[in-house]
């Protein structure tokens, strides 16, 4: 028999090439068949019945949304309607937003609908994260609905929907910081639908992304 | 062989080079403009506001280097294929029809920039996803001029010489093509939105950009040093398995915090921590063959070419090896995740895989329109080389330290919030950062000039008679 | 003591082999790698036969 070298053959390798291609190909299909189910939007039933989604029901509008520590996972989670003994929603208290805690499932839908179009029109992730994606020259939006910089202005504008609907239309007015955002002509409708956007956002399930939302104030910072 | 001559093909290469290297100029130009605000919000606000500039920088950067990849594919298509492109007048056509959509959809994120936020919006002016914010009727016109280009690439092959290069290009391209439907519909949901957004995003630069670069490279190394076609091909084939066998399951790392399942954490880490090892082969491998083949007494055909090559490994080591690494674990990933880590770890990374390369490709190109045996470097494409590279390592280690203050200040100290964001950009070793990025660009822009400079020079050349190259040959 | 139940929102057949930090990717490690032995021993067989066309 004549020796042979494989370690040197283009054919070993092309078929290796191939395989592994191919299987990694199979199985990431595989992996999105499973996270896509898991990632489907719930529903304003699965809200009555107490059933966690990563993705919730846009009637999610309806709640008071918190984001805690979950003992059971090791990070924070949305908490939607308040939190039981174990650190798990309760689906049970709600929130006015806009005035009303009774949008149907098809109101905050086209509510939903109407904010992610915008979302996408005005180009918000070339300035800002949503998921943590996106630009960096303006904070990072997941949890922005839970900002404490939205609860310290609320009072002022009757409540905190109206405070960043109010920002949105005319963001230079309402400035805080040197760099501005610029007024990207939203309308009224418009606005009202980024907000409902922006509160479904926060409760989605980000495994625990970003940590410590708000949790910290600048302790080091003390000489100032 | 075609001897000196220009095959069709390669004419048509040379359209999509000079479109690419236009793209490039405005890249920079926007980039500049968007560092600028950095650090005066007030520069052009309410008239070209951040997101606009930022926009227009990151999309003519993926467009010309789709530009120049498409246009080295053009150029070594018939070279190894051993006949004229089949099809090309489509393929002119094609490159007119791309360009003038081009054109149209700058202007329109130029001078409309925003609309109403209704469907019409998403098809007519922008889709506002980062990267492919193109709307939708220029995705749909992208794809019927790529569907020309794979026409011309497989009738090619299929009636000519087939290569294990053309091989991989052939299935390369398919993938890469498919995937950009991937990115082209439209979801309330956010996090399913970006689960496949990062389909085209990371599986085009992490896995089929990657393996059509380790194709090209193979070419460029066989046409500067000769280097043997079996090796580089068997090298090809070893690249391919390990660039597809990480990355395809690394595309994990981007689904730690979007909504994702908790098992893509293990998937993520550790796939793509292993992205790293064909890039260190591809770099291992190109100094290899240069020492062998400098040992043997050869000189390099294209030294300028040869050259960016030589940066391309480098950098696309470090900028997508190491400093992809650096936060690819999701313990880590969890306190940098949007910050200027990922602008830091983005610049090098385009920069080293995909810029370097394709300036390399194009003096290859230019070396044999100008009909030169040999092309040396001029001091003009030192400098500009040089200026570029220099500038842009720099501004990645400078975007590095801000991302190190970012992410211990405002996630660590702050608590990710809208206060903690601006205390972190407030801090003084973030801002000079800012500053230092506003001044190496400015240095990598100087070596554009330059590059620009040494490439019209050369494209001006008079093509020498075929006599006068067969002499200088002999 | 090394087998955790799976604290995942939903659990499917992923998210139960997902222990800790490596069962999950070991797996598909070896489900992508192993076969790749099996190539290698064909092809030699294949090369020692003498089956292969040299390219
Ligand atoms: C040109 C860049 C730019 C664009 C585009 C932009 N923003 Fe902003 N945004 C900013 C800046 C800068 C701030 C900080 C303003 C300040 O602190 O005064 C900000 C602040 C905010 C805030 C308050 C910060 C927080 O954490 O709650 C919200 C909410 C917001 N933007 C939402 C949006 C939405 C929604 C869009 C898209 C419709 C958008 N932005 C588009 C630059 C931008
Ligand atoms: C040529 C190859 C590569 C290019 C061009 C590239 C480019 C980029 C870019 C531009 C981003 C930012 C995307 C955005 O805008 O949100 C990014 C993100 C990222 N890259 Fe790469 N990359 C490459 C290879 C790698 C490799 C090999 C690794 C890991 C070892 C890696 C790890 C990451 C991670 C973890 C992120 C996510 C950052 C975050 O959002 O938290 N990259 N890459
Ligand atoms: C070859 C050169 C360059 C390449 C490959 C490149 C690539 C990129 C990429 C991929 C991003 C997106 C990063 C992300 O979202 O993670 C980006 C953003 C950016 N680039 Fe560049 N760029 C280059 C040159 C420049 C220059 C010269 C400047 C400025 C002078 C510049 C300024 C910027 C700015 C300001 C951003 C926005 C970052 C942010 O959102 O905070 N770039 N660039
Ligand atoms: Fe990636």
């Amino acid at each position: 028999m004549e020796k042979v070298s494989v370690w040197s053959s283009n054919r070993f390798w092309r078929r290796s090439a191939t395989w592994v291609t191919g299987v990694s190909a199979v199985l990431l299909i595989l992996l999105t068949f499973d996270s896509m189910a898991q990632m489907k939007m719930g529903t304003a039933a699965d809200l009555k019945n107490k059933v966690d989604k990563r993705i919730p029901s846009p009637t999610v509008i309806n709640y008071k949304i918190d984001y805690q520590l979950s003992r059971a996972r090791g990070h924070e989670v949305p908490i939607i309607g308040g939190m039981d003994a174990n650190g798990k929603s309760k689906y049970e208290v709600k929130e006015k937003f806009f005035g009303r805690d009774n949008y149907s499932e098809e109101e905050a839908r086209t509510l939903i609908h109407k904010g992610k179009l915008t979302i996408q029109a005005k180009n918000c992730m070339d300035c800002h994260t949503f998921l943590g994606n996106g630009a960096y020259y303006a904070p990072d939006l997941t949890k922005a609905w839970l900002d404490p910089t939205w609860e310290t202005l609320a009072p002022a504008y009757g409540g905190k929907e109206y405070a960043i609907a109010a920002f949105l239309q005319n963001p230079p007015a309402m400035a805080m910081h040197e760099r501005k955002m610029p007024n990207l002509g939203i309308t009224k409708d418009e606005a009202k639908a980024v907000v409902a956007y922006l509160k479904f956002m926060s409760a989605i399930d980000t495994n625990g992304f970003p940590r410590n939302f708000g949790k910290i104030k600048g302790a080091v910072n003390a000489w100032k | 062989m075609h001897g000196n001559r220009l095959y069709e093909g390669q004419k048509l290469a040379l359209k999509y080079y000079f479109v690419a290297m236009v793209l490039f100029g405005a890249q920079l130009l926007f980039g500049l403009l968007a560092a600028i605000q950095f650090l005066y919000p007030d520069f052009l606000f309410g008239i070209l506001d951040f997101s606009i500039n930022r926009m227009v920088h990151i999309n003519a950067l993926v467009v010309w280097l789709l530009y120049a990849m498409i246009g080295a594919v053009y150029w070594l298509l018939p070279d190894e294929a051993q006949r004229e492109v089949v099809g090309i007048k489509f393929g002119n056509l094609a490159f007119y029809v791309l360009t003038a959509a081009v054109a149209v959809v700058v202007l329109v994120y130029l001078f409309i920039q925003v609309g109403p936020g209704k469907e019409s919006t998403i098809w007519f002016i922008t889709e506002g996803r980062e990267y492919i914010e193109a709307p939708r009727w220029a995705d749909i016109g992208i794809v019927a001029v790529v569907l020309i280009f794979l026409y011309n690439v497989y009738a090619t092959v299929m009636s000519g010489q087939r290569t294990g290069i053309l091989a991989v290009l052939m299935a390369d391209l398919i993938a890469l093509a498919g995937l950009y439907l991937a990115g082209m519909f439209y979801t309330d949901n956010i996090a399913i939105d970006q689960y496949w957004w990062w389909w085209v995003v990371h599986l085009w630069v992490e896995a089929t950009w990657e393996v059509y670069v380790a194709a090209v490279g193979g070419y460029i190394l066989m046409k500067t040093l000769n280097a043997n076609r079996k090796v580089v091909e068997m090298w090809l084939w070893i690249e391919v398995a390990m660039m597809f066998g990480s990355g395809i399951l690394g595309l994990g790392h981007h689904y730690f915090w979007i909504g994702t399942p908790e098992y893509w954490w293990e998937i993520g880490a550790l796939f793509s921590a292993l992205e790293p090892v064909p890039l260190v082969g591809l770099f291992v491998h190109v100094l290899y063959d240069w020492g062998k083949e400098r040992g043997k007494g050869n000189q390099i055909n294209n030294t300028p070419a040869f050259a960016w090559l030589t940066v391309e490994t480098f950098g696309n080591f470090l900028g997508a090896g190491v400093w992809g690494f650096m936060h690819t674990l999701p313990q880590i990933n969890l306190y940098t995740h949007g910050t200027q880590w990922p602008a830091a770890h983005g610049h090098l990374a385009f920069f080293g895989a995909y810029v370097a390369i394709l300036i390399g490709a194009i003096y290859l190109a230019l070396q044999k329109k100008a009909g030169l045996e040999k092309l040396k470097m001029s001091k003009a494409g030192w400098w500009a080389i040089s200026l570029i590279t220099v500038g842009v390592l720099f501004m990645t280690v400078a975007l590095t330290l801000s991302a190190y203050t970012q992410t211990m200040v405002e996630r660590g100290m702050y608590g990710a919030t809208w206060e903690g964001y601006f205390a972190a950009q407030a801090n003084e070793w973030f801002w000079q950062g800012m500053c230092w990025r506003l001044i190496t660009g400015l240095m990598v822009i100087a070596g554009y000039a330059l590059l620009m400079y040494d490439m019209i020079r050369l494209a001006k050349k008079a093509p020498a008679s075929e006599a006068e190259v067969s002499t200088a040959a002999a | 003591m090394c087998i955790e139940p799976c604290r995942d929102v939903v659990c499917t057949f992923w998210s139960i082999l997902n222990q800790g930090p490596m069962t999950l990717t070991i797996t598909l490690h070896t489900l992508i790698v192993l076969p790749m032995v099996w190539i290698y021993f064909d092809e030699k067989k294949k090369m020692e036969r003498g089956d292969i066309p040299t390219e």
